[in-house]
């Protein structure tokens, strides 16, 4: 069974080809003066770092990023969960309402944000229909709001992705032993008591899958909240990312590339406690 | 034994690979020039080119601008052109694709120089000197844009956009507004009169943001004429300087004050062309492509019997140019002689034999003395086109950078940031835009 080393070497070309030399430029170009105003590349040091945490900006983004990863995953999750539990049993409506909860996960993200921006704007479709039931013209901004839009786009995020949170917490559900459920029942335990004593607790694994990629996820978000609002209005959707492609965009790539790194540093510092504190919740199993 | 030479070969396997990628990653887009400066030679139009195929890129609204001009050159020449369209934002991507080492023979681009520099246009661009149209422009537009450290780069097609207020004559009129504004002073005097009787002067679009910058360029204009951009490019100025501050400050009043729409937090683009069109309100601080939208919605005659334009600035009518990608066209330095010859050749028979089937294919003012404007253009494009012979270079025209300014009065709009802030934001990013040209004293 013992194979020569070389054989690693076509798998490892494309290991490092594709996934080793970007990250590791992703770390180089920070330190250089990289942009599309002229040819050479040399290296500045940190002075990349030291401006932009000199400004605002970054700071303010970062934390709007980290607002934003929160209320999605929060969204993502209980929207997931409760999809699960309500469409739990195998009857043929439940099946088909599953897919169709399932269509936003393979819809196009900026098709998703086009439709919503539409949708949402004051003379959208969502305040013609208020309106019909009001009875008079209704014309709520709802993108408008500096302080609540950020809350509407991570819902419309979570939206989107809460069918495949659904899909595993599902598969969560299914595999818990029916006789565990069973043995509840006659001790008397109600569907809440259950639930909250035996069911919830052996789905850590699903649970810490599921926090995990929508927190980590919507980290790197860009798409719904580009098509949705650009980061406006005032900035308050500004995401890391739409700050980094618009960076990007004026031409002062090595900057872009740094706050791709804090970015990237900023989700790692976030998973690994996360990651730790959900699998310590799996022990229990 | 055995265990330690496999671990040694697969770090060994490990490392050449690493290196063999690092070593194959250079700067792409950083070819040595080889036609760039010197003014080569220009072909006739009617050079026979079969074989040659042109690539030009586009963006989404100018990737059928020169339908009229490429049918002509096919036939004439035998060369094929193809129109690539980039999807917007279409500076971003054509600068990220440049930067990758990816050039087209011939593409649309803002001639204006802080953009020639973003593209980095003495490396990538091919120089038009001595071109045969040059001296045929009109006025000042031979020496208003598309040059760079004294090399024609852009060889302009249309006419840069203007700003300036466009208005509903019929409201002006019902409210017995005679003679439109001279200067800033009366400009907002019109505006407190028409307020208090009840109509909405001005117009802006705060959600669609990019319109917010005119209101502030338009009150720099004297200060333009008098050096203002070659102050703030030599950093002996800056955006936190009572001059730009005071613009912005001035806004931020007006828009206090009222005189704005009341939903200016919303507004888009559309929105304002509805507005002025319908009457809702009397004014919008616009550009070109503001009128464009209105052709979108109405007709020629409608709109010469209903909207004006007049140029505004601090002491009187001196408008400001602020030319956008749909005017010029660039060609790259492709390395290849024969493609360059024949993106020349195709920009020489566009202004030149080629340029009166393009005006009345695209139904817009003429830039050359050797071609006649179509009769069929609106009134309002034509008196832009007069107020350009006075008009004075914009932000983007005559900085060396351009920074989201327009972003951060949205912010301003949407009361996120303080006017200071504004100021402060923009400088900020001036500066970083200046520092990574090497622009010196940043």
């Amino acid at each position: 069974m013992d194979h020569p080393a070389w054989f690693l070497i076509p798998a490892l070309v494309v290991l490092v080809v594709f996934f080793f030399v970007p990250t590791i430029f992703n770390f180089v170009y920070s330190f250089t003066n990289w942009s599309s105003f002229h040819a050479d590349i040399r290296f500045v040091g940190l002075s990349n770092f030291a401006t932009l945490f000199t400004t605002g900006t970054l700071v303010n983004d970062l934390r709007t990023t980290l607002v934003y990863a929160v209320l999605v995953a929060v969204f993502q999750n209980v929207g997931g969960l409760v999809l699960a539990l309500v469409l739990e049993r195998d009857t043929r409506i439940n099946r088909f309402a599953r897919v169709a909860f399932f269509v936003p996960v393979v819809m196009s993200a900026l098709a998703v944000g086009y439709i919503f921006q539409a949708m949402l704007k004051p003379t959208g479709a969502l305040n013609q229909i208020l309106g019909a039931f009001a009875g008079h013209t209704v014309n709520i901004a709802w993108l408008g709001s500096t302080t609540w839009t950020i809350v509407v786009v991570a819902l419309i995020h979570g939206w989107k992705w809460m069918g495949l949170s659904m899909l595993i917490y599902l598969a969560g559900l299914k595999t818990i032993n029916e006789d565990i459920i069973e043995a509840a029942r006659i001790d008397g335990a109600n569907w809440w008591a259950t639930f909250r004593s035996i069911r919830f607790p052996l789905l850590a694994p699903a649970v810490t899958f599921n926090v995990a990629t929508s927190l980590l996820g919507s980290m790197n978000g860009f798409d719904i909240v580009q098509a949705t609002t650009s980061g406006g209005p005032g900035g308050t959707t500004e995401l890391l990312n739409i700050f980094i492609f618009r960076t990007f965009g004026q031409g002062l790539f090595a900057q872009a590339t740094t706050m791709s790194l804090t970015l990237f540093l900023m989700v790692g510092i976030l998973a690994f406690p996360v990651i730790y504190l959900l699998r310590r919740r799996e022990r229990v199993l | 034994m055995k265990t330690i030479h496999r671990r040694a070969a697969v770090v060994t396997a490990l490392a050449a690979t690493l290196m063999l990628a690092l070593t194959g990653c250079t700067n792409p887009g950083s070819t040595t020039p080889t036609a760039g400066g010197s003014p080569a030679a220009w072909p006739a139009e009617d050079t026979k080119l079969d074989g040659v195929t042109l690539t030009l890129w586009a963006a989404q609204n100018s990737n059928h601008e020169a339908d009229a001009v490429i049918s002509g050159f096919e036939q004439l020449t035998g060369a094929k052109v193809n129109v690539v369209t980039i999807p917007d934002p279409y500076e971003q991507g054509i600068q990220t694709k440049v930067a990758t080492g990816d050039k087209p023979d011939l593409a649309f681009w803002q001639p204006t120089a802080s953009m020639l520099t973003a593209l980095n246009a003495t490396q990538n661009l091919i120089s038009l000197d001595g071109a045969p149209w040059v001296s045929n422009y009109t006025g000042n537009l031979a020496n208003m844009t598309g040059i760079l450290n004294n090399t024609r780069y852009a060889a302009l097609v249309t006419t840069p956009a203007v700003i300036g207020v466009y208005y509903n004559k019929d409201v002006f009129a019902a409210n017995g507004v005679t003679s439109t504004p001279t200067n800033w002073d009366d400009f907002i005097t019109l505006a407190q009169t028409l307020k208090s009787k009840g109509v909405t002067p001005f117009y802006e679009m705060g959600a669609d943001r990019w319109a917010t910058q005119w209101w502030v360029q338009a009150q720099l204009a004297d200060a333009a004429k008098s050096g203002l951009w070659d102050r703030v490019n030599a950093n002996q100025e800056k955006f936190t300087d009572p001059t730009i501050q005071g613009a912005i400050n001035t806004y931020q009043q007006l828009i206090q004050e009222g005189l704005f729409n009341s939903d200016i937090k919303t507004a888009t683009f559309v929105d304002q062309g509805n507005a002025l069109l319908n009457g809702d309100a009397a004014m919008a601080m616009q550009v070109n492509s503001f009128f464009s939208e209105l052709q979108a919605e109405s007709t020629t005659d409608v709109l010469n019997q209903k909207i004006g334009f007049f140029p505004i600035s601090p002491t009187g009518n001196v408008g400001t140019y602020i030319p956008d990608q749909s005017n010029a066209v660039v060609a790259f330095n492709t390395g290849n002689a024969t493609q360059e010859a024949a993106a020349k050749q195709f920009l020489e028979y566009w202004l030149g034999s080629g340029y009166n089937a393009f005006l009345s294919d695209q139904n817009t003012v003429s830039l050359l003395s050797t071609a006649a404007t179509p009769s069929t253009v609106p009134t309002a494009l034509t008196d832009v086109a007069k107020a350009l012979d006075t008009s004075v270079g914009s932000m983007q025209a005559l900085a060396i950078a351009n920074p989201d300014l327009y972003i951060n009065l949205a912010n301003m709009i949407q009361g996120t940031m303080t006017p200071v802030q504004v100021a402060q934001t923009t400088q900020t990013q001036f500066a970083q835009l200046a520092q990574a040209q090497g622009a010196p004293g940043f």
